[in-house]
């Protein structure tokens, strides 16, 4: 538990400004969404303009964009990247300070198991990110209401909103194995935003050309808004596939942090 | 009881050589002094009964318990310092040091007041940030942390570097007060003097492997010491050819050698000389360790 605590503790800040970020940036541009159905028609035949292959890569979909729901799904995909880097700088970061701080030799000297050190730190990290997502999903019901239409629901949005904390999850548990596969990370940003970003091009490039399959091997095509809008859940399997990695790379990880040897702090 | 007991112990970094075949008992309640030169394998040790680095092969118990399968279990009643400390660095003092007293059973408010006090002593300022404090500071707190929670067996490796000297003498005093409690120390250096003035036995390491495990008091008497006389009249060297002198060195009324041997024998040939002055000097550990470790096999 004291493990736990102090790992809340020290991610306390920048937990609350990813919260507010995030949030924030989603009110900025809901606040745009007036301006784009004012009239609708006008806004269609500009969209309609552009390529289909950049409309796609933007994540256009002109069959919903004009809904609160749609528009807040556009907006959802920038959300969901930001909040990948937040989870995956937390998994790989709180997962290799103690040896990039060199206190591994401090924390693991003391009674304590190292599963049980492992727990305490992904226990948190969870908790810092549903604490995310609360905000984040509180904020979008927000404007949901005060935006309202009738096509509008609020168990879509909830569930569209969900779709960010189960990516989390999964750059969290990515960001867990890399911390204790790569030895002495010195800097935790270098190695989450390549990641990261790997993932969505692989995304973007599947938009492109128009392959559905690349849903079942980014993150950011597991839960597709437009989806959730049409069908009103989960695709069952991408879940699966997100929930099935992260098992796996949670495990992997509780393995080699047990094994590994702690490297002298001189 | 032995408190440490380790056996054929080894610890191998891939090809590189931690320790080899290592064979060391602490007792309860001594402090045991362990010394090499760097990279000797005395950290590879510590590290490995701390569960911090896995064995390769032999075995190790600490407190009768085997260090593999209960290491929390052992480490709730040992206190460590490493030789280089490391905290993190956005906690104040006295937050980390109460973190670290929040993994033991011990005490809380007793605990506390050991902080406290631990501080007064080596005149630490408990409410700065660790990234505020200077190096031997620091030391101070992960002297503090390594005590506060009373353990059974103190493990300090290199220890002192870092403090200086007066803080070094309150530090090895709390120790020798610690053992007095009961706690068993073990006492890992490269300095010998430390070792000298603090342990009740040495085992001194080399290349991985324990050459020599003896009392430092009988480490001291079975030295060779140094004579240097100054007579009243000249000196005549054949008086001296005695079993177990060496090094001879006669100039005018001075002379002085070495004797290795009973010291009976000595004192009956220095019976019939007319003495001016006498100086007997004892070998200090450095010269004992150099005569171990140039002789590689410690018999």
């Amino acid at each position: 538990m004291n493990v736990f605590l102090r790992e809340l503790r020290a991610y306390r800040r920048s937990t609350i400004t990813w919260a507010v970020a995030l949030s924030g940036i989603l009110m900025l541009f809901m606040a745009l969404y007036p301006t784009f159905t004012t009239d609708v028609a006008v806004t269609r035949r500009l969209l309609e303009q552009f390529p289909e292959v950049v409309r796609n890569a933007l994540d256009i979909s002109l069959s919903t964009f004009f809904s609160v729901n749609g528009f807040f799904g556009y907006l959802l995909n920038f959300a969901i990247l930001a909040g990948a880097i937040q989870a995956m700088n937390l998994g790989t970061g709180i997962i290799a300070k103690e040896t990039t701080g060199r206190t591994a030799d401090f924390l693991l000297s003391k009674p304590i198991t190292r599963s049980t050190v492992v727990t305490a730190k992904l226990a948190a990290a969870v908790v810092l990110l549903v604490v995310t997502n609360v905000v984040f999903a509180a904020g979008a019901v927000l404007l949901a209401t005060l935006l309202s239409e009738e096509e509008s629901s609020a168990g879509t949005l909830l569930l569209m909103a969900s779709t960010l904390l189960l990516v989390q999850l999964f750059f969290l548990a990515l960001g867990a194995l890399v911390a204790v596969i790569v030895p002495r990370i010195k800097s935790v940003v270098a190695v989450t935003l390549p990641t990261v970003f790997a993932f969505y091009i692989v995304g973007m490039v599947g938009d492109v050309v128009a392959n559905e399959d690349v849903r079942f091997l980014t993150p950011f095509k597991f839960f597709e808004p437009e989806r959730i809008i049409t069908d009103g859940r989960l695709d069952g399997a991408t879940l699966a596939i997100d929930a099935a990695f992260v098992a796996l790379a949670v495990g992997l990880s509780y393995l080699m942090y047990v094994r590994e040897d702690v490297r002298a702090s001189t | 009881m032995d408190v440490i007991e380790t056996k054929q112990l080894t610890k191998s970094y891939g090809a590189a050589r931690g320790i080899v075949d290592l064979d060391m008992s602490v007792r309860d309640g001594e402090i045991y002094g362990f010394i090499g030169p760097n990279g000797a394998g005395k950290s590879t040790t510590i590290r490995t009964l701390l569960g911090l680095i896995h064995p390769t092969s032999g075995t190790a118990t600490v407190f009768g318990k085997d260090i593999t399968t209960s290491g929390p279990e052992i480490r709730q009643q040992v206190g460590y310092l490493p030789s280089e400390v490391f905290y993190y660095d956005d906690m104040r003092a006295i937050d980390l040091l109460r973190y670290s007293a929040s993994f033991y059973a011990a005490d809380r408010s007793a605990t506390e007041a050991r902080i406290r006090e631990l501080a007064d002593m080596f005149d630490l300022d408990l409410t700065k940030k660790i990234d505020d404090l200077s190096y031997g500071n620091k030391k101070k707190v992960g002297i503090i942390q390594g005590l506060a929670h009373q353990p059974r067996l103190i493990i300090l490796d290199e220890p002192t570097g870092g403090l200086d000297p007066l803080i070094q003498q309150q530090f090895f005093h709390r120790l020798r007060e610690e053992n007095a409690r009961g706690a068993t120390i073990l006492f890992s250096s490269h300095i010998l003097g430390e070792v000298q003035r603090l342990c009740d036995r040495v085992a001194i390491i080399k290349e991985g492997t324990i050459i020599k495990v003896e009392e430092i008091r009988t480490l001291l008497e079975n030295q060779t010491k140094r004579f240097t006389l100054e007579l009243a009249g000249p000196a005549d060297p054949s008086r001296f050819v005695v079993d177990g002198v060496s090094d001879l060195a006669v100039s005018n009324h001075t002379v002085s050698f070495l004797f290795r041997g009973r010291i009976n024998d000595v004192t009956s040939m220095l019976a019939g000389l007319d003495l001016v002055d006498l100086l007997v000097e004892e070998p200090d550990l450095e010269e004992i360790f150099l005569h171990y470790y140039q002789r590689g096999d410690g018999r």
